[in-house]
């Protein structure tokens, strides 16, 4: 199960990085090793490199403004990169109580806690506004995007904190984000996911027509995708602490078909809602992750 | 059933772990928590059952194993009767008891008890057995339980009933032993004229001490008549005759009596003989020859039961003997009664030689009989040698007096002197219960005149016969037999400061009785009763022989012994030393009296035995005492080892379940 092996010596497997104090440290370790990689990638936009001028605007950095250019032409123009886009980023992070499910070191919630930092190192960098909702059934963090000095920090603690909570209401997240976000921007909401799919669809839609770029991380333990019960066990919801007796003849047999059956229903919701899914086993490096992630903003973008 | 090793029980204790081991397995199930029951589906409830029910079947099995175990070592045993044949199912031991006492003998009554029995015999099933017991003095066992029904008619055929009383309570004790070893259910089939005069004083003795079925074979056939000399016994002060002809029939009747003197005819009389009554008849002294004389006296005609028609009596002619007074005072009226009494007796011959103490000069064997009229006087030196003259085949006649009042147990016979109130003066009590069947007290009358004002009261030990009580139940005549002599107690004195025995007119007759009871071959008449033992020891012979009735030579009881049981009616002859003595030996009184049981007490009597063809253990199969232990180890083993096969498949299955593999 465990997927250690396969990892390049660059990337550090999540059972490495759940051994880091530092959740700043664990992103930058992440995104710095995949950075490391991209050379001879076929991506770009993550380099200095210098890619066109365009006319000031109102809102942005004066920082970026040419003064070379204004000094000989009078006019203020701002000097742009390959990759940046100057977009926003809101990470909606799932800490319901499910989340806190893991077979290995590493949870679900702890994957996601990499995942929502990483990415969030991964934007600023690339100067785009980051904010952060954390949720089970009730909105328990919530930073607004932006760009401001030290936004980033307080984005990664706010994601530290993140602890298991209790259930888990997706539609609660999806609305706070429609009351206070406006702007067009990329949407990550990492969760697992264990909804009605068409009640999913019903949430992202909106956001869809609002013009947002949703993408969704359906995080999910390999002992949930293929799950192996030795003997017959009495099976405790950690959300809602029922019980129920299951054998492993089913665990083995029918659960992974309905398991498969939902991954594929939340793919095809996703799609519906014009959003993308993204299946990610907890076990897999956060590098194949980014990836999707830089394939969804360079479509998007 | 038992443990011949119950210590090994202590393994059961094991049974603990399993049982523990399954509460902590059900106290923590196999418990998981998920995400998310969303796609979860239970298990099957009746796979969830089939599991429970499996898991309690497993600690079951598991128990057990151990259960079993423990108990093979402690080697449980159940008691079963070596011999084999215990157990089939209906088989019966019939168990006929032939009465074979004398009144057996009346008409026609012991053919009908062996057509009874063998009417028994032609019923008894194929599984049954049948035994034959013969009742008389004796229980004689004729062979053995058998099926063979050839056998037993041949043994039934030998069987003849005896003289002797049979006594019902005595024959169920007897009975006990065969029913105790008997291997199957026992009928108790008694064939018997079930005569009124053989029931015990307690009607529950009749009851088998262990659970048998009483059939009960009545041979009387309608009402029987009978006469009988029930009593004849000679005066020993005036040597006449008396008879005492008894009559058991409805009707009155005039009898014939003969009397006859060593085989003559000396006299006869008719006597009229009321219904259901007696009548006395009289001879003179007859004139005796030198020695010992056959007497002999009849009623005729002979009746259906001949052997009661007949009595007999052996006198001896008299000669001078003395006796020894013991007294305080040669001149008290103690000694003065006794011996005036004893001399009176012309035909005993007596002369009363009365001393104070000491003894020895002459010595005590000169004397037949020694009379001492206060025990209470006698030192431990004179005690001891009355008693060894006594032991040493010596007679005495014992009596009390105002000495003996400090004694707590009296000299020579040490018999224990209860606290004794009546020592004090009372008002007067008259004589109660008199055994009549003593040859002391025989044909003693108006003994009930004399009024008692005290006595020494006597704790009659077991070999003690009493006499004669006062009304108050205090003993007043006891005899004790003491080595080769005998010794008579009278608990009050012989004068006339405790009673006015001696001025009454039975104080000669009864000194007379207890003289020639005393005197017993060498006195006036000689009697033994029908199966008593003789011994020739008794009658101052050594190494003497003694011939029966019949002439034959009778043999001792037993290896060494001079014994001989007195089982035959007549005379008996004891001849040594160029001399001879003889004993009459009379029909029990009691058989003649052919009344038989009336029929309520009969069937009371089979009520106190099981139901017919009510299932009764075999007593035998539950004594302990003649069963051996068989184990039953071997069974349990075989048990044990199924059990774990099963314990091995229904763990495999209870596994296979937790798996989760389809069954």
């Amino acid at each position: 199960m465990a997927a250690g092996s396969a990892i390049p010596q660059h990337l550090l497997a999540p059972e490495t990085l759940a051994g880091l104090a530092n959740l700043d440290l664990v992103a930058r370790a992440v995104v710095n090793g995949f950075l490391t990689g991209m050379h001879r990638s076929p991506f770009f936009g993550f380099s200095q490199e210098f890619a066109e001028y365009r006319a000031y605007a109102e809102g942005d950095d004066p920082r970026f403004v040419d003064w070379n250019v204004y000094a000989r032409t009078d006019r203020t123009y701002i000097k742009r990169y390959i990759g940046e886009t100057n977009t926003r980023l809101v990470i909606l992070l799932d800490a319901s109580a499910s989340m806190g499910f893991g077979s290995g070191k590493v949870t679900k919630l702890l994957y996601g806690k990499f995942l929502a930092a990483t990415l969030a190192y991964l934007a600023a960098r690339q100067h785009d506004a980051v904010g952060l909702i954390v949720f089970d059934d009730k909105i328990r963090e919530h930073r607004r995007a932006s760009t401001r000095g030290g936004r980033l920090s307080g984005v990664l603690h706010a994601i530290d904190r993140a602890e298991p909570g209790t259930g888990t209401d997706l539609k609660v997240p999806f609305e706070r984000f429609h009351e206070v976000e406006h702007g067009r921007g990329l949407v990550a909401v990492i969760s697992d996911f264990y909804c009605d799919p068409d009640a999913l669809l019903k949430s992202v839609q909106p956001l869809a027509y609002q013009g947002q770029d949703v993408i969704l991380f359906q995080l999910l333990d390999p002992q949930e995708l293929k799950p192996v019960l030795k003997e017959s066990a009495l099976i405790e919801d950690m959300e809602s602490g029922q019980t129920m007796e299951v054998s492993p003849i089913y665990m083995s047999s029918k659960y992974r078909e309905r398991i498969d059956a939902h991954v594929e229903l939340m793919h095809k919701s996703a799609l519906r809602a014009g959003a993308d899914h993204r299946l990610v086993n907890i076990t897999e490096p956060l590098d194949s992750v980014l990836r999707s992630y830089l394939l969804f903003r360079q479509r998007r973008g | 059933m038992s443990l011949l090793a119950p210590a090994f029980l202590l393994g059961l204790l094991a049974v603990g772990l399993p049982w523990w081991l399954h509460r902590l397995s059900s106290d923590n199930p196999n418990k998981q928590k998920f995400s998310s029951l969303m796609f979860l589906e239970p298990g099957e409830p009746r796979r969830v059952l089939a599991k429970k029910v499996q898991y309690l079947l497993l600690l079951a099995l598991r128990v057990g194993v151990l259960v079993l175990l423990a108990l093979a070592f402690a080697e449980p045993a159940i008691w079963r009767t070596p011999q084999a044949g215990g157990d089939a199912d209906g088989a019966r031991l019939h168990l006929i008891v032939l009465d074979g006492s004398a009144s057996m003998g009346y008409g026609d009554r012991w053919d009908r008890a062996r057509a009874a029995a063998n009417d028994v015999l032609d019923d008894i099933g194929a599984e049954d057995r049948a035994q034959i017991v013969l009742a008389g003095r004796q229980f004689e066992v004729l062979g053995p339980a058998t099926a063979d029904v050839a056998s037993l008619r041949q043994t039934l055929n030998t069987a003849e009933p005896g003289l002797f009383r049979l006594e019902y309570g005595q024959l169920m004790r007897s009975i006990d032993g065969l029913i105790r070893t008997a291997e199957l259910p026992v009928v108790l089939d008694l064939v018997t004229d079930v005569q009124a005069t053989g029931l015990p004083t307690r009607f529950g003795e009749l009851a088998p001490r262990r659970p048998a079925e009483i059939v009960l074979h009545d041979v009387t056939d309608g009402a029987a008549e009978n006469w009988t000399v029930d009593s004849f016994g000679a005066s020993t002060v005036t040597g006449e005759l008396t008879a005492s002809i008894r009559s058991f029939a409805a009707d009155d009747a005039t009898r014939t009596v003969t009397l006859s003197q060593n085989g003559r005819e000396v006299g006869e009389q008719e006597v009229a003989v009321p219904a259901g009554g007696r009548a006395e008849v009289a001879f003179p002294a007859l004139d005796l020859a030198r020695g010992s004389n056959r007497v002999e006296v009849a009623v005729s005609p002979a009746d259906d039961l001949v052997a009661d028609d007949r009595r007999y009596l052996a006198i001896k002619r008299p000669e001078p003997r003395k006796v020894l007074v013991l007294a305080q005072n040669v001149e008290g009226r103690g000694p003065l009664f006794t011996s005036a009494a004893l001399e009176t007796l012309t035909t005993l011959a007596l002369t009363a030689d009365v001393r104070t103490t000491p003894l020895g000069d002459p010595p005590l064997l000169d004397y037949s009989f020694v009379v001492v009229t206060d025990v209470g006087l006698l030192d431990a030196a004179q005690a001891k040698a009355i008693q060894d003259y006594v032991e040493g085949g010596g007679r005495a006649l014992l009596a009390t007096g105002p000495r003996s009042g400090g004694l707590t147990t009296l000299p020579i016979t040490g018999q224990a002197l209860r606290t004794n109130p009546q020592m004090g003066a009372r008002a007067g009590v008259a004589i109660g219960e008199v055994d009549a069947t003593h040859p002391v007290l025989r044909g003693v009358e108006e003994l009930r005149a004399a009024n008692f004002t005290r006595s020494v009261n006597v704790e009659p030990a077991e070999a003690d016969r009493v006499l004669m009580s006062l009304a108050d139940g205090t003993p007043l005549l006891l005899e004790r037999t003491m080595g080769a002599g005998r010794v008579l107690l009278f608990t009050s004195s012989l004068d006339r400061e405790w009673n006015d025995l001696p001025v009454q007119p039975a104080f000669v007759p009864l000194m007379a009785g207890i003289a020639n009871h005393l005197l017993g071959g060498a006195g006036f008449t000689s009697e033994a009763d029908l199966g008593s033992t003789l011994a020739s020891r008794a009658l101052g012979f050594a190494g003497a022989q003694i011939f029966d009735p019949r002439g034959g030579a009778a043999l001792g009881l037993g290896a060494g012994s001079e014994d001989v049981l007195l089982d035959q009616v007549g005379f008996y002859e004891v001849v040594g030393g160029g001399t001879s003595e003889l004993v009459a030996v009379n029909f029990d009184a009691r058989e003649s009296d052919l009344k038989p049981v009336d029929a309520t007490t009969l069937e009371r009597w089979r009520g106190l035995g099981v139901r017919p063809g009510e299932q009764v253990t075999p007593v035998a199969a539950a004594a302990e005492t003649d069963s051996v232990p068989s184990s039953i180890g071997p069974w349990l083993v075989t048990v044990l080892l199924l059990l774990v096969v099963m314990e091995s498949l229904v763990g495999n299955w209870h596994l296979r379940i937790r798996r989760g593999v389809a069954a």
